[in-house]
C-alpha cells in the first residue's frame, strides 16, 4: 500500500534544475534507500517531502493527499526528519529536545511529555544521557537523540538525510543499529546514505538518482550485482571502494 | 594645571549634589537600555525573519536612527514632542530609541549566527514559525548577544552625558554646574577627573556584572550544534 | 505548484535601485560642493554676499504666505526656513568633515602602534597600552572634551600659538576638539585593529617565522595585510561614529554643523526645521561614508577570506 508518492516532481534552484521529473511510490513499511552522486538531488528530494523546500511542479502525496493540501505544521508531524548535522537544540538537554515537540506541538502536559520522552530515549539507548546537553554528547549520541526527537512526533514516515555522513567511523554503528531496529519494527523510512552495509542488509529497495533523474530502482542485490544501467554499476563500485560493503 | 587639595575638598563637600547626578545617570541608563531591549528584540526578529513591508520599514527606520547624532535625537524629543515632557523622559526616549536601533542589529546578528539548521529542525517537528523563533532561536541568540549587549550598555551609559544638551541633571551636567560657581572655578580639572573616574568605575562594574550574568546562563559544554 | 521560497535561501534587497542612490548622493554632494565653492571663491568673483542662500528662499516665502494655513503653505514655510539656514549649516558641515577626517587619520597613526603593542608587546608596553585604551573607552567623549577645553584650558594655550585661527588653520576651539577626537578615536581604533590582528590565524605568524622572516617583517608583510582587511568593518563603524559625535564639539563652542543649526534655532525657535536640516545632512554624510567603506571592502577583499 503506497504511503508516499512522488508524481513528476520538478524543482529548481534558480536557473539550475535540481529535480527533473521524479516519479515513484513508497510502500508502507518499506525502507527506501536513495543513493547517487552529490548534486544529484537526493537531499532536495527528501526536503521536499516535509516542505522545507518547495517543488516547482508535480505533486507529492502522503497517504493519498497532496502535501500542499494540508497544513504545513500538521504535515511535519506526520513526517519525521533526521539531519546530517543533527541540528539538536543546543540550549536544551537531550530530554528537553524531545519534550519540546511533545509539549508545544502535540500538546502533552509536562509529565506526559517527560514520560514519553524517556521512553523514546530508552528506545535509542540514551536514557542515561537525558540530562546532558548536546555539546556534551558524542556525534553518534547526538544523532540518536535526533532520531528520538523525530520519533516522538509519532510520524507515519521517517526521512534520514545522510544520517551518518558527519560521524566518525566508530560512531556510525550505533546509529545504523537504531535505524535497523526501526526498520524491523515496520517504520516506513526514506534514507539518503552512503552506508552500503545498511543498504545491502536493510533496504527493501534501492533508488539511484543522478542529475535530478531517477536512473534505476530495484532490490539491493539487483543494483549491486546486476544493474541495468552502467552508471549505476560504476557509482556503486566506487562507493563500495570508499565505504566498504561490509556489514556493520 | 596643579591638582589642588582645596579642589578635592570642594568636590567632597558637594557629594550629595553629585551623588544625585550619579543616580540620574544610572537610572537613565537602565531605563534606556530596557526600552532599547523591548523595541530592539522584536525589531531584530522582524529583520531576520520578517518579509516585505514590515521588514523594509524596520530596516529603514533603523538606518535613519543609526545615522542621526544622539544629540539631535535628544533635542528632538525634548523640543518637538507634542506634550511637554520632563528632560529625563525625553532623554530616556531618545536614548531608548537609539539603543533599540543598535540592539536590533545585535540580535539580528545573533539570530543569524544561530544557523538555519536549528530553525529547520524546529519546523520539521511541526512547530510554527513563531514558536520556533520563540523557543529555539531566540533563547540561543540571547546568549550569543551578551558581548554585544555589554558593549551597548556602556555606550548608553556614556551617551547619558549628552543629556547635558537638554539640561538634565545627570552626572556630567552637575559636574559642569559645580565649576561654574566661584569656588568651583579653580577646581575644573579635578571635577572632570572625578566624574570621569566615576564613569570609568560604572563601566567596569557593568562589564563585570554582565560577564557574570553570561557565565550563569551559559549553555553547559558551550555552543554545540 | 508555485516556486515558493525555501526555509533557507531568501534573498532580500535592502537598498533602493542603483540609479536612485547615485542621484541622491549626486544631489547631496553636488549641492555641498557648489555651496562651498560659492562661499570661498564664487561670491567674491561674482561680487555677491557669500552668506546669501542659493536656493530661491524669497520665492518660498512668498508662496508660503500665499498659501498660508494650508499644508502646501506649511511645506513652503518649511523650505524657506531650511533654505535660510542652509548657508550656515553647510559652512558648519565643512568643519564637521575636517574634524572627522583629522580624528580618523591622526587616530589611526596612534592606534596602529598601540594595537601592535597590545598584541605583540612585552608586559610593560602591553599594560600601558591597555591602561590608555581602557581609560579612554571607559569615559564619555563629552567629558574628555570638557577636560581638555575647560579643565586644562587647552584653548587658551593654543591661542598663543602662531597661525591659529588664520587662513586655513581652524580656531583654537576646533583644534582642541581635534585633539580630543583624535585621542578618543585612537583608543577605539586600537581596539578594532587589535581584534582584527587576533583574527589572523596563529599559523600565519608561525609560517612567516618558519620561512625565515623576522618577527617585525612577519607582522608587517603577512599579519598586517590580512589583519587590516579584517579591520574594515571596525573602521566603517568608527568613521560613522566620528561623523555623528563630531556634533559634541558644539559644546566647546566649535561652529560645526550642529552648533550652527542649534544657534539658528535658538534665534527663530524653528527647532523642527533646523533639526531636520541637520539630520538630513548628517544622514547624507553617514550613508556616504558607509557606501564608501563598502566599496573599499569590496576592492581590497581577498577571495574567500573573512566570513
Amino acid at each position: 500500500m503506497t504511503l508516499l508518492e512522488f508524481a513528476d516532481v520538478h524543482q529548481s534552484y534558480g536557473e539550475e534544475e535540481v529535480l527533473d521529473g521524479i516519479s515513484f511510490g513508497v510502500d508502507r513499511g518499506a525502507v527506501e534507500v536513495i543513493i547517487g552522486p552529490s548534486g544529484s538531488g537526493k537531499s532536495t528530494l527528501l526536503r521536499c517531502v516535509n516542505r522545507l523546500t518547495d517543488i516547482d511542479s508535480g505533486d507529492i502525496r502522503l497517504d493519498g493527499t497532496s502535501i500542499y493540501a494540508r497544513d504545513e505544521n500538521e504535515l511535519r508531524q506526520q513526517v519525521g526528519m533526521v539531519f546530517q548535522d543533527f541540528n539538536l537544540f543546543a540550549h536544551l538537554t537531550a530530554l528537553e529536545n524531545v519534550t519540546l515537540g511533545l509539549r508545544r506541538v502535540r500538546g502533552f502536559s509536562k509529565e506526559e511529555a517527560v514520560a514519553d520522552a524517556h521512553d523514546h530515549l530508552e528506545r535509542v539507548g540514551l536514557l542515561e544521557q537525558a540530562e546532558s546537553y548536546p555539546a556534551e554528547l558524542s556525534g553518534g549520541q547526538k544523532q540518536r537523540v535526533g532520531i528520538a526527537r523525530a520519533l516522538a512526533m509519532d510520524p507515519e514516515i521517517m526521512l534520514f538525510d545522510e544520517p551518518t555522513s558527519a560521524l566518525d567511523p566508530e560512531l556510525v554503528g550505533e546509529v545504523v543499529s537504531v535505524m535497523r531496529d526501526l526498520a524491523e519494527e515496520g517504520m516506513t523510512m526514506l534514507v539518503v546514505t552512503h552506508e552500503m552495509g545498511f543498504a545491502r542488509s536493510t533496504a527493501s529497495r534501492l533508488t539511484f538518482l543522478d542529475d535530478g533523474r531517477l536512473v534505476e530502482q530495484g532490490p539491493p542485490e539487483q543494483l549491486f550485482e546486476r544493474p541495468e544501467h552502467e552508471r549505476t554499476g560504476t557509482f556503486l563500485r566506487r562507493l563500495t571502494e570508499l565505504h566498504g560493503g561490509i556489514d556493520r | 594645571m596643579l591638582l589642588q587639595s582645596g579642589a578635592w575638598e570642594y568636590i567632597a563637600a558637594n557629594w550629595v549634589y553629585l551623588g544625585w547626578g550619579l543616580v540620574f545617570t544610572v537610572c537613565l541608563t537602565a531605563v534606556s537600555v530596557v526600552l532599547g531591549f523591548l523595541l530592539g528584540l522584536p525589531a531584530g526578529i522582524i529583520e531576520t525573519y520578517g518579509s516585505g513591508y514590515s521588514r523594509g520599514l524596520v530596516e529603514r527606520a533603523g538606518v535613519l536612527v543609526r545615522g542621526t547624532p544622539i544629540v539631535i535625537i535628544l533635542v528632538a524629543f525634548y523640543f518637538l514632542f507634542p506634550l511637554t515632557i520632563a528632560a529625563f523622559w525625553a532623554a530616556a526616549l531618545g536614548l531608548g530609541i537609539r539603543s533599540a536601533a543598535y540592539q536590533s542589529q545585535i540580535f539580528r546578528g545573533a539570530l543569524q549566527s544561530v544557523g538555519d539548521g536549528q530553525m529547520e529542525a524546529a519546523r520539521s517537528v511541526g512547530m510554527s514559525k513563531l514558536d520556533a523563533i520563540r523557543r529555539v532561536t531566540v533563547p540561543q541568540a540571547l546568549r550569543r548577544s551578551i558581548p554585544g549587549f555589554q558593549n551597548e550598555f556602556t555606550i548608553v551609559l556614556k551617551d547619558t552625558s549628552v543629556a547635558y544638551a537638554i539640561g538634565l541633571g545627570e552626572l556630567l551636567t552637575r559636574g559642569t554646574n559645580l565649576y561654574l560657581t566661584e569656588q568651583g572655578n579653580t577646581a575644573v580639572l579635578e571635577i572632570f577627573l572625578a566624574i570621569s573616574a566615576v564613569y570609568f568605575v560604572l563601566t567596569m562594574t557593568t562589564n563585570l556584572s554582565l560577564d557574570a550574568l553570561g557565565r550563569r546562563f551559559a549553555i553547559p559544554g558551550g555552543e554545540g550544534r | 505548484m508555485s516556486a515558493a521560497s525555501t526555509v533557507q535561501g531568501r534573498v532580500v534587497k535592502v537598498t533602493g535601485s542603483g540609479l536612485f542612490r547615485w542621484l541622491a548622493f549626486g544631489v547631496f554632494w553636488g549641492y555641498l560642493v557648489v555651496r562651498w565653492l560659492y562661499q570661498w571663491v564664487g561670491a567674491d568673483l561674482l561680487g555677491m554676499d557669500p552668506r546669501a542662500p542659493l536656493l530661491p528662499v524669497e520665492t518660498f516665502r512668498t508662496l508660503a504666505t500665499t498659501w498660508d494655513g494650508t499644508r502646501i503653505g506649511g511645506l513652503f514655510s518649511f523650505l524657506r526656513v531650511a533654505g535660510d539656514a542652509l548657508p550656515a549649516a553647510v559652512t558648519g558641515t565643512w568643519l564637521t568633515i575636517i574634524l572627522t577626517v583629522v580624528a580618523m587619520a591622526a587616530g589611526l597613526v596612534i592606534a596602529v602602534p598601540l594595537a601592535v603593542a597590545r598584541v605583540y608587546g612585552g608586559p610593560v608596553t602591553r599594560w600601558a597600552a591597555l591602561g590608555y585604551t581602557e581609560l579612554i573607552r571607559g569615559t564619555p567623549l563629552l567629558a574628555q572634551l570638557f577636560v581638555l577645553y575647560y579643565g586644562l584650558s587647552l584653548s587658551a594655550t593654543l591661542r598663543e600659538l602662531p597661525f591659529v585661527g588664520e587662513g586655513f588653520i581652524p580656531a583654537q576651539a576646533a583644534l582642541v576638539a581635534m585633539i580630543g577626537f583624535t585621542i578618543n578615536s585612537s583608543a577605539y581604533q586600537a581596539e578594532y585593529i587589535r581584534s582584527a590582528l587576533r583574527s589572523v590565524e596563529v599559523g600565519q605568524l608561525t609560517a612567516g617565522r618558519a620561512v625565515g622572516l623576522s618577527k617585525l617583517q612577519t607582522i608587517r608583510r603577512i599579519v598586517l595585510p590580512q589583519g587590516l582587511r579584517y579591520g574594515i568593518p571596525g573602521w566603517s563603524n568608527e568613521l560613522v561614529y566620528l561623523i555623528k559625535y563630531s556634533s559634541l564639539a558644539a559644546f566647546i563652542t566649535v561652529p560645526e554643523l550642529y552648533k550652527r543649526t542649534r544657534d539658528i534655532a535658538s534665534g527663530n525657535f524653528r527647532y523642527f526645521e533646523l533639526l531636520v536640516v541637520a539630520g538630513v545632512i548628517y544622514l547624507g554624510l553617514v550613508l556616504s561614508a558607509s557606501a564608501l567603506m563598502g566599496r573599499v571592502e569590496q576592492r581590497v577583499a581577498i577571495p574567500g577570506l573573512g566570513e
